[in-house]
């Protein structure tokens, strides 16, 4: 167990920057997950940590000790990787205690160590498999015990669900986070899947573009996201965003505006806003008590229905001459999200109510955000 | 002639072709040739099948041929030689075989060619090995300059080495003193596979680099995370991953430096005790006053045992090496 620091990391290739002067804390025993869509850095982040990058600036320590330029054997870590990277070549039992078998472990000590990591990740009488013999899911199960099996300060997880099917998906996600209260271990976990890093996580540090956006619990990243990125990112699906400008006595924008005092909150006239609501944060007018300070009430048009089941997605239109865009997120539209029972049809006029507790307000030039609660 | 009309119209399947065409669309009327070619038209995978048989044969007669020859000429006595056939031997002989090895110690020149290509393979591999890695696996500045000049450095005829390195060889160096016992390597094993190692060094590195090009990086990080270093990763990851490529590039090498003649006949004086190699003992049964050509081809064809043992036993990884080459994750 041990914490890891990053200082002040640079990764610059040829003429890009992956990461940008990033300062992160990952504490002991936390479950740590990195996430941010392709390309954003989160990779090349747990790179400089396992050692298989040389940060161009800034120093890594993982505990007390400097390991910044150390090579990956050295630093007390162990890592699942995307593809699963078993060994093709050795099988099920070579493959767990290849590390230990480096180390110059006796054969008493690696045989037992192998069969309590076997035992953790549910793999007994499979010892003598090979890697092409298994399914999706064991081969990332040897893949876990590999990496639990030299007892290491630090997990790393790159996307270790990516190529798994949906349904291993999620059973694997609770695995791993039973895993984590089992092991008691720092654990790093690299996704650009946010359902993953809500679920499994004690904080979530979203990246984009190399730059740390948020590091905050996952409650914390989806009610009070720190700027407009976070707000996109996290939660699915995603907010509505309605972009605008602020006047004296509130937010007006070309469908939409919202009374508030501005001084109260912070906004000085004139400044462009962005204004966000989470589908879940959209009421029928006939339903607004449900809302914990509804809003005034806006004219709408259903356009679409989505029943998912346990909710069901409507696509709203603000005016009757907004056109509707392909992904039905664009301005002048409303995803709102309501109980799957809610009698509606398409095509039919409706009102809403945003729940003003809940409404983000951005500020549209810098990105951060201002207030998650008008008053 | 019309028998043979007859019996080929029965049996003949071109002609059984025929009637199936003939069937299928009545109103042609095709000849023998044309029925033959409308059936591979309509069904390629005989046109290929009887391809691959003509070629497997031409090729299977051009090499085992000069083999089946080579044996019919050892096993013939020495005074029937006028006798050999195209097909068979001019009488039967097999003392050949352990004469061989009476006349002059064949043994110990088998066993100084077998020496420096097991030594010139080792060296080859691991060398090859490195260079490999670096060339197929890291992103560095000079890269294409530095494989470029060892694709130019293969493209040299050996033969323009061969007067500088014998000049090399054949200087006394005071440091080797203690050494070797002349000073200069001319007349030892070094003489020979230090040349020929570097000559065949170009061909392994590429085969090597296409191969370990290919391993996927998620299973380096892997092994370097679990405890190697980045060349414990190339031994115990890459390479018995790359085996085919490996077995390729070894028995490549083996064969062209076990059969290497001009260097070796050149950098000895050709007695076995100095390191001659096998070729030289061949030639060694051709006397002033004649030429023991049975012995010569019986000595060929013992020459040739370790390479086939090796080809045989490692045959299955080449066949792969040379067609498929990589590796699926």
């Amino acid at each position: 167990m041990a914490s890891v620091t990053l200082d002040n990391i640079t990764k610059r290739y040829e003429d890009t920057v992956a990461v940008n002067d990033m300062n992160l804390e990952i504490r002991d025993g936390e479950f740590l997950t990195l996430v941010g869509p392709s390309g954003c850095g989160k990779s090349t982040t747990m790179e400089t940590v396992a050692g298989l990058t040389i940060p161009t600036e800034g120093s890594v320590h993982i505990g007390d000790r400097e390991v910044t330029d150390l090579p990956p054997k050295d630093r007390g870590i162990s890592m699942v990787f995307q593809n699963i990277a078993l060994f093709p070549h050795m099988d099920v039992y070579d493959n767990i205690s290849f590390g230990l078998r480096l180390r110059k472990y006796d054969q008493t000590e690696i045989e037992e160590r192998v069969e309590r990591a076997a035992d953790v990740v549910q793999l007994e009488g499979m010892m003598d498999r090979m890697p092409e013999e298994m399914s999706g899911g064991q081969r990332q199960r040897v893949a876990i015990a590999r990496a639990i099996v030299r007892e290491p300060e630090v997990f790393l997880m790159d996307e270790p669900l990516a190529n798994l099917d949906a349904e291993l998906r999620v059973h694997m996600r609770t695995q791993l986070q039973r895993l984590h209260r089992e092991l008691d271990t720092t654990i790093v976990y690299v996704t650009h899947d946010q359902a993953q890093a809500m679920t499994m996580s004690d904080r979530v540090a979203v990246i984009d573009g190399g730059a740390l956006q948020q590091v905050a619990p996952p409650l914390t990243c989806y009610n009070e996201p720190d700027n407009l990125f976070v707000a996109g990112f996290i939660g699915s699906p995603a907010m509505n965003f309605m972009e605008g400008a602020a006047t004296d006595d509130g937010f007006e924008s070309r469908y939409v505006d919202v009374p508030f005092d501005p001084a109260e909150n912070g906004i000085e006239p004139d400044q462009s806003l962005t204004v966000g609501v989470r589908p879940e944060d959209v009421y029928l007018e006939r339903d607004q008590e449900l809302a914990a300070e509804p809003s005034r009430t806006y004219d709408a048009i259903v356009d679409v229905l989505e029943p998912m089941g346990d909710e069901m997605f409507v696509y709203l239109l603000l005016d009757e001459d907004v056109e509707a865009s392909a992904e039905g997120r664009g301005a002048g539209q409303l995803l709102v999200s309501l109980d799957p029972d809610t009698v509606i049809g398409e095509g039919e006029e409706i009102e809403v109510v945003f729940d003003r507790s809940n409404i983000h307000v951005f500020d549209s030039d810098t990105g951060e955000a201002i207030t998650h609660r008008l008053r | 002639m019309s028998d043979v009309d007859a019996d080929a119209g029965a049996e003949h399947p071109d002609v059984a072709a025929q009637a199936a065409a003939t069937v299928d669309e009545p109103e042609l009327d095709r000849g023998i040739v044309e029925g033959w070619a409308a059936r591979m038209i309509s069904n390629p995978e005989r046109a290929y099948r009887a391809a691959f048989y003509v070629a497997t044969v031409f090729f299977l007669v051009t090499t085992l041929f000069p083999f089946y020859w080579l044996f019919m000429v050892a096993i013939t006595p020495r005074g029937s030689l006028r006798d050999v056939g195209v097909f068979t031997p001019g009488g039967v002989n097999l003392a050949a075989f352990i004469e061989i090895f009476q006349r002059i110690p064949f043994h110990r020149y088998m066993f100084n060619s077998f020496l420096i290509a097991t030594v010139a393979t080792v060296t080859v591999l691991i060398v090859a090995s490195l260079a490999g890695y670096v060339f197929g696996r890291l992103r560095f500045r000079g890269r294409n300059l530095l494989l470029l000049g060892v694709l130019v450095t293969s493209f040299f005829p050996p033969a323009a080495f061969f007067i500088p390195l014998n000049r090399l060889f054949n200087a006394n160096v005071d440091v080797l003193r203690p050494i070797l016992s002349a000073g200069s390597l001319y007349n030892t094993p070094f003489a020979i596979f230090i040349p020929l190692s570097a000559i065949y060094l170009p061909l392994s590195i590429f085969i090597l680099m296409t191969f370990y090009s290919q391993i996927p990086d998620g299973l380096e990080d892997a092994a370097r995370v679990e405890g190697t270093t980045r060349i414990g990763a190339l031994f115990r990851v890459i390479v018995p991953l790359s085996a085919p490529g490996v077995a390729t590039a070894g028995v490549l090498t083996f064969i062209t430096v076990y059969n290497e003649y001009f260097f070796s006949s050149l950098m000895t004086n050709g007695r076995p005790g100095n390191w001659a190699p096998m070729l030289e003992g061949i030639l060694r049964y051709q006397g002033q006053f004649e030429v023991l050509f049975n012995l010569m081809a019986a000595a060929s064809i013992v020459a040739v045992l370790p390479v086939a043992i090796l080809v045989v036993v490692a045959q299955e990884k080449i066949v792969s090496g040379l067609t498929a080459g990589g590796l699926k994750e």
